[in-house]
């Protein structure tokens, strides 16, 4: 039972909980306090100032977006006076930020910048200081640009708290505070695992993906490329927030979008995800039914949660499925399997990947088996964000495109496909495979509800052919160590390991809220993103991955059957223990 | 160290408290320390051994008078409790022959404050 | 006749050699008198009073006398030495203006002997507290006493340590902030180093009260000798049993540890203390959650400045009305100060709420070095104010100095004298401030950065008027919008400063001059021709050779040259150098 509250805001009543921030309650009486550091995902830093209010009784001013409302108070949320110190502030802020918004990452899509155009702010009123510190782009997926930073800390909340990663932190203090990470190294030698939830998070442009799209126009210009593309399952859903549409499936128009772009073929991700199932799924039953390697099977799909465990959990090799990503698969299986069909020379291809995710271009060149084909698998994985660039820049108007087809040897794919792209995805779409392969049957329901949704430790259990499998499924790295050490535990005591199948996404809500899609995320718009998903797969014919035809032919015509030598050679991988810090 | 009870502080009455009748107390606080009042209290412990002065020296905090450091207080029966400041080595050696052993009060080093 | 002794001392500072001359006087006259072998005549290096003339302390009766003449020297031997007769004309009643309370065992005991604190009384009030209080009891003398936090904000000590006890919480923690880093103010280590028994005691209480079995000393690491003596503290306590389990034959628990401030100012703030305790970021967090509902890992805590602690002991002991019988209506007590700046007795006073500022720098301090004009008083350190001497007879209290725009802080009080710049004295405050800020927050973090600058911009000559209004809006905006107590007040010093001695901030823009010297851009030096006795001795000092003339036609500054050190003027013997 919670015990409510009522108080004014602007004089507008409000009921609210106990412990509701200022912040949250003016919000339900249609008021907009501003902020710069508060990101309604994250809890608030009280970092910028902005969000000051008065309170009656007081001639001090409070932090709308920490403080919590209290009963009967009396809350002003805007006169001359509080605008006058926000512009300050504001003002302040500006004159530690450089005025590059033209040739910045985030023009147009700026907080800082909004801000300062909400306040009509039209000249550096105080004296500019900018500081020195060298951009890092050592990742080769993120680029931090600190002189852009207006430490407001959600970077590190994100990176500390909600990863666990703790690539970033503040440095120093007073005017040399910075983000970096610890010991001022490069972030290729911390711990950063490229999730890029920081980039996703920043108010500004401190934190951006690198920009990889002039790799993409100069292959598109280059008559000797074969141009190919493939789009990963969250991006469809996604890609409509930056021409102003939300919760939208465009995959049709994407397809449409990449021919006009002039690419010669177009895959889809979620193809290589009906493929990653047949694999992963039969290595389940190979672990669960014929005692071959150690359950529970962890999925390895989401390259941020793989380089993770391999700094952080490397004891747990053993239990990751060696199966190669969906876009992995897609990219060899273009430069192997459609070359041959279609008679192409492979060295021309040139395999685009559009992904939710910074990570994604890590994985890329990853290890060696990401060179299945001879050749660089994927050319260059570019994210959501670089997509919607893209498009503008090509000129398309997107949104009215005709709906195409995707070239079906990579390109059909089943329900199970599609839902990757949202936490408990995988879990969902591998079972639904798995029941078959140990049954012979097919599930009278493939809707596993329990997996769905945004609790960050799932758990059910599910009966199949008598035997029970205890499954989990995480997501937001800071929530793994919990399950894992359920493992670790049991193997220590001698116990029943608690489960059979575990499914790790890096990002919170899956794919949907991966570190490369548009900007200011929350809970309610990865479910939004995550029901489109859904929909996709409840609007499919085929909805387990094993019945996909193309799969059937694929296997048939080219790589025998899963786990087989061909499929080993071209559709796995293999890990290894990576240091923490790189030194 | 035997535990202290109830009754061994309550039995105590600090109005009755008797340190020595002849002692000097050097103010050991950072203040005193950064004006010199190590070297004084080393000074007080060697020569009085060395010149046969019978006197407790012992440390103490700070007095207050900061700008008047080091501080040494003494007290020697027949005359009054004195406070002596800005004590160098050789003030402190007069302490010992003037003050301790022939009982008169050194000129210009006394600092009566409230 | 009992053996008096005579202290001898000229409080006038003017008269250089006067008191050698009184000395001879009263020699003479003992000795005329066959005295000279009964009395002790000792010139004295300090006598507590100041401006009052050849002033006389005889003993043991205690008397004083002010404002002897030559002729009232035979009187004095006449009368009070032979006679114990008292001159009544003469007789200065002194009453001191200082209370020792929290200091009471500072420089009186040893601070590594407990043995030394318990002779003193030291603990009786933790054996009354255990055998004779219940927490609430120990609430209700807090409440009676009115003692309010002596680190600066003020707040009221009893609702503090109740919320706390109100807390349904197994663990609980008690924490001594000694992270003292105002400039010039070092109370808190004085009393730590002097007598950190009485802070230990004021812990186990408060530890006993708020139902707390772990208490931390937070001690900033510059204090080595601090933390030693405590250190030392804590393990005779513990060995006599008045630390640990079954403190003293009660049931009550309760263990102490020192952890070390590493030299940040913002970690004497509680929520950034309490993250550095934590091994996190020294940096402040939002309050609400108070500490004493969610402190040091999220326990109810209670964090006291360690003057407030050493009061404790003695408020108890003495029971709360006698320790509410000093003080004002809302401020009881006595506070310590680190009287430093421009007087001529610096060091630490204590003295009753509500004393003026006046008969602190004049009556305790003697007033101000070289009997120059004081100009103002700073309390509260860096985030304190000014406050002119205009002022000067307002009592000291938390409400009365904050009216006035500064505020008590922890004790820091700075007497400023007309040698002194208040440009130049916002800037060094701001300037500890911007070196301090945390970073976290940007009003203050950049708000201080841009004061600081046009401070300097102002004290290099280049200042514009619209200065003063950029100074005002930045520091208003830095009080309402910085999250912690160290950016709320940082602006204070600028603050305070314009609003008293605007017209200072002006001659600097306008007239492009710094009356005081300080701000070397703007101050001349120039040699008045109508003074200069030609004697040359500003040339032969002046390390810029811009001085120009000679012994015939006298000497000037050449401004092209003068480095402005100051050397002619401090040289010259018949003030015929003047700044401008």
């Amino acid at each position: 039972m919670y015990k409510m509250i009522e108080a004014r805001i602007n004089g507008i009543i409000v009921e609210v909980k106990e412990g509701t921030t200022i912040m949250e309650a003016a919000k339900k009486a249609q008021i907009k306090i501003p902020t710069l550091c508060k990101h309604p995902d994250l809890p608030p830093s009280a970092a910028c100032g902005l969000c000051i209010v008065k309170v009656k009784g007081s001639n001090k001013m409070l932090r709308a977006c920490c403080t919590p409302l209290e009963d009967k108070m009396e809350i002003t949320t805007n006169d001359p006076d509080i605008v006058e110190v926000r512009k300050t502030v504001l003002e302040l802020i500006l004159s530690n930020h450089p005025n590059d918004c033209l040739k910045c990452g985030r023009n147009n899509n700026c907080e800082l910048q909004s801000m300062a155009a909400d306040f009509g702010i039209r000249e550096d009123i105080f004296e500019k200081f900018l500081r020195d510190i060298p951009r890092d782009g050592t990742t080769g997926t993120i680029v931090l640009e600190p002189t852009k930073c207006i430490l407001c800390g959600r970077c590190i909340e994100v990176c500390q708290k909600g990863q666990d990663v703790w690539a970033l932190s503040f440095l120093e203090r007073g005017m040399d505070t910075r983000i970096s990470p610890a010991g001022d190294i490069k972030l290729s030698e911390s711990p950063c695992v490229k999730c890029g939830q920081c980039s996703a998070h920043c108010p500004t442009g401190a934190i951006f993906e690198k920009d990889d799209t002039h790799l993409v126009w100069d292959a598109l210009k280059n008559s000797d490329k074969y141009c190919v593309i493939q789009i990963a399952p969250a991006v469809r859903v996604a890609i409509g927030e930056a021409f102003g549409v939300v919760g939208k499936n465009l995959t049709k128009k994407l397809y449409a979008l990449f021919r006009r772009l002039g690419f010669k073929a177009v895959f889809d991700t979620n193809f290589g995800a009906d493929v990653t199932i047949m694999e992963e799924a039969s290595e389940f039953v190979e672990r669960l039914v014929h005692k071959k390697g150690e359950l529970p099977l962890i999925t390895s799909c989401c390259p941020a949660w793989v380089d993770f465990m391999e700094k952080f959990h490397s004891d747990m090799i053993n239990h990751f499925s060696t199966c190669k990503s969906p876009h992995e698969i897609i990219g060899t299986l273009s430069k192997t399997y459609y070359a041959e069909k279609n008679k192409i020379d492979p060295a021309k291809i040139y395999m685009v990947s559009i992904m939710p995710c910074t990570a994604k271009k890590y994985e890329i060149t990853r290890s060696d088996e990401m060179f299945a084909s001879g050749f660089q698998d994927i050319d260059v994985a570019i994210t959501t964000r670089e997509l919607a660039r893209m498009i503008k820049q090509a000129g398309i108007d997107f949104m009215n495109l005709p709906d195409e087809e995707a070239d079906s040897l990579l390109g059909d794919y089943t329900g199970a496909g599609v839902i990757f792209g949202a936490t408990g995805g995988v879990m969902e779409a591998a079972l639904r495979t798995a029941y078959n392969l140990v049954t012979g049957k097919e599930l009278e329901d493939v809707n596993f509800i329990k997996t769905r949704g945004l609790e960050f430790i799932k758990e059910a259990e599910i009966d199949i052919n008598g035997t029970k499998i205890r499954i989990a499924v995480a997501h937001g790295l800071s929530h793994v160590e919990e399950v894992l050490n359920r493992i670790r535990q049991a193997k220590k005591e001698g116990k029943e390991i608690p489960y059979h199948f575990i499914e790790v996404m890096a990002c919170p809500g899956g794919c949907v809220g991966g570190g490369g899609q548009p900007y200011n995320v929350t809970d309610a718009l990865r479910l939004k993103r995550a029901a489109a998903i859904y929909q996709d797969d409840k609007d499919r014919e085929l909805r387990c991955s094993h019945k996909n035809p193309y799969v059937k032919k694929l296997y048939k015509d080219y790589l025998g059957k899963p786990l087989g030598e061909k499929s080993h050679k071209l559709c796995h991988t293999d890990y290894k223990a990576r240091p923490i810090y790189v030194r | 160290m035997k535990k202290l009870t109830k009754g061994d502080i309550e039995k105590v009455d600090p109005a009755k408290k008797d340190i020595g009748k002849n002692w000097i107390k050097v103010g050991m606080s950072t203040c005193g320390v950064a004006a010199g009042a190590g070297e004084v209290y080393l000074a007080l412990l060697e020569e009085s051994k060395k010149r046969n002065v019978e006197i407790d020296i012992r440390k103490c905090g700070c007095q207050g008078a900061c700008s008047a450091e080091p501080l040494v207080e003494v007290n020697v029966e027949g005359l009054p409790k004195v406070l002596y400041g800005r004590v160098t080595k050789d003030v402190a050696i007069t302490i010992l022959e003037r003050h301790v052993r022939n009982k008169k009060l050194l000129h210009d080093y006394i600092f009566e404050i409230n | 006749m009992e053996k008096k002794i005579i202290y001898l001392r000229d409080t006038d500072s003017a008269q250089q050699d006067r008191i050698n001359d009184f000395f001879t006087l009263f020699s003479n006259e003992l000795r005329d008198t066959n005295l000279i072998e009964q009395v002790q005549l000792v010139k004295i290096a300090d006598i507590g009073l100041y401006e009052k003339g050849v002033t006389v302390k005889i003993l043991p009766e205690n008397i004083v006398y002010i404002g002897i003449k030559n002729n009232d020297v035979k009187k004095i031997i006449e009368e009070t030495i032979k006679n114990n007769k008292i001159i009544k004309e003469l007789l200065y009643e002194k009453k001191s203006k200082q209370i020792r309370a929290v200091l009471k065992n500072c420089g009186y005991i040893d601070p590594e002997s407990m043995e030394d604190y318990i002779a003193a009384g030291g603990y009786k009030a933790l054996v009354k507290v255990l055998t004779e209080m219940k927490p609430e009891n120990v609430i209700d003398e807090l409440k009676k006493s009115g003692l309010r936090g002596r680190g600066g904000a003020g707040y009221p000590t009893w609702m503090k340590w109740n919320f706390a006890r109100g807390m349904n919480s197994l663990e609980k923690y008690v924490i001594c902030n000694g992270d003292e880093g105002d400039p010039g103010a070092y109370m808190d280590r004085s009393v730590l180093e002097g007598d950190p028994h009485s802070v230990l005691e004021g812990m186990i209480i408060a530890g006993y009260t708020i139902g707390s079995s772990k208490g931390f000393f937070y001690i900033r690491a510059e204090y080595p000798l601090a933390v030693e003596r405590v250190q030392k503290a804590i393990d005779q306590a513990a060995a006599a049993g008045l630390l640990g389990s079954n403190i003293l034959g009660s049931n009550f628990n309760f263990e102490l540890e020192i952890r070390l401030g590493a030299g940040a100012f913002v970690c004497g703030e509680e929520t950034a203390l309490i993250a550095s305790i934590e091994g996190k970021r020294g940096t402040p967090h939002p309050r609400p959650p108070y500490p004493s509902v969610k402190g040091l890992w999220d326990k109810p805590t209670i964090i006291n400045n360690v003057e407030t602690l050493a009061n404790i002991p003695q408020l108890i002991a003495g029971g709360g009305a006698k320790f509410a019988s000093i003080g004002t209506e809302k401020s009881k007590g006595t506070k310590v100060f680190a009287l430093t700046g421009k007087v001529k007795n610096s060091g630490l006073v204590e003295v009753p709420m509500g004393i003026t500022l006046r008969e602190i720098i004049f009556d305790i301090g003697g007033g101000i070095l070289g009997n120059r004009d004081i100009k103002a008083i700073q309390t509260g350190g860096p985030s304190g104010g000014v406050i002119p001497r205009e002022f000067l007879d307002t009592p000291v209290d938390y409400e009365n100095l904050g009216k006035l725009g500064s505020i008590m802080g922890s004790g820091g009080m700075i007497a400023i004298d007309d040698t002194d710049c208040l440009v130049d004295l916002a800037k060094f405050y701001l300037k500890f401030c911007v070196d301090e800020s945390c970073g976290k927050c940007a009003p203050c973090r950049l708000g201080g950065y841009q004061l600081l600058r046009i401070l300097e911009k102002i004290s290099e000559g280049n200042g514009e008027l619209e200065d003063l209004n950029k100074l005002k809006k930045i520091s208003y905006a830095m009080q309402k919008a910085s999250l912690c107590g160290l950016g709320q007040s940082a602006s204070n010093p600028v603050f305070s400063t314009i609003k008293y001695f605007e017209e200072e901030y002006r001659q600097h823009i306008v007239n492009k001059r710094c009356l005081a010297g300080k701000c070397k851009a703007l101050v001349y030096f120039k040699i008045l021709p109508q003074k200069c006795k030609k004697c040359g001795l500003c040339m032969k000092n002046c390390p810029s050779n811009a001085i120009l003339g000679s012994r015939e036609a006298g000497y000037v500054i050449d401004p092209q040259k003068c480095i402005k050190c100051g050397a002619c003027f401090d040289i010259c013997k018949f003030k015929a150098v003047m700044k401008e």
